[in-house]
């Protein structure tokens, strides 16, 4: 930024411009296709930091080392601050309000690998039934 | 390149608005709002780079400051239905 090749700067702030936008939609398209408010906050975690961060550090490279790139850094501490905040403030309201998380052991096709213990408890009595002798599991 | 940046950044709104047309809880238009305030302070940046003014930061900034406290006062509202509560006592 202060006295790089012109070349560099420029493919820099390619690269980090397309990073960030990369980044950025991949975030919405998280928020579109997660399950359940909670891992929609999650996935927009991923586009306010990284996505943010990338493009504002590939605007910061354009703008050279001006008044400009200082109001950027601004808005990117702005960001960075302020994101982790409203997050956790949403998640504890969520929460409060009753919405429940959505865990692995209530989507379907999930339950049957990580409950066993409906299968385990019917063994027992099969086992005193056949007299101690451990049967196949 | 600021085009790109400008392009990626509309879809991802629209990716946005998509979830706070759908969202079954209220909290994911929520989530959905802030998301678009977010992208419209990029928007903003970017648009001010691709015309060649850079005053539209400012403007971004203060965007910024008004969407989180915006936000606060939205989940105020979600949890105390009322914004002059002043949180003293437990409610429902």
């Amino acid at each position: 930024m202060i006295a790089l090749d012109p070349y560099i700067v420029e493919a820099l702030s390619w690269a980090l411009i397309l990073g960030g936008c990369f980044f950025y939609v991949t975030g919405a398209i998280g928020l579109i296709r997660m399950p359940d408010v909670f891992a929609r906050m999650h996935a927009t975690s991923v586009s306010e930091t990284l996505g943010v961060g990338m493009l504002i550090a590939g605007m910061m490279f354009q703008a050279g080392f001006t008044l400009n790139s200082a109001r950027l850094a601004i808005i990117f501490m702005l960001l960075m601050f302020t994101g982790p905040i409203v997050t956790h403030a949403m998640a504890r309201s969520a929460q409060f309000a009753g919405v429940k998380p959505l865990l692995v052991a209530d989507r379907t096709g999930a339950s049957a690998a990580l409950a066993p213990a409906p299968a385990r408890k019917a063994r027992p009595a099969a086992r005193a039934r056949k007299g101690g002798r451990s049967s196949k599991r | 390149m600021f085009a790109v940046a400008a392009v990626a950044i509309l879809i991802a709104l629209s990716l946005a608005v998509v979830r706070a047309l759908l969202g079954p809880t209220v909290f994911d238009r929520a989530l959905a709002a802030n998301s678009v305030g977010t992208g419209a302070i990029l928007l903003l940046a970017v648009f001010g780079f691709l015309t060649g003014r850079p005053e539209f930061l400012d403007i971004g900034i203060t965007y910024a400051l008004l969407n989180i406290v915006g936000m606060y006062a939205v989940l105020k509202f979600f949890r105390y239905g009322d914004l002059g509560h002043t949180g003293e006592e437990p409610s429902e």
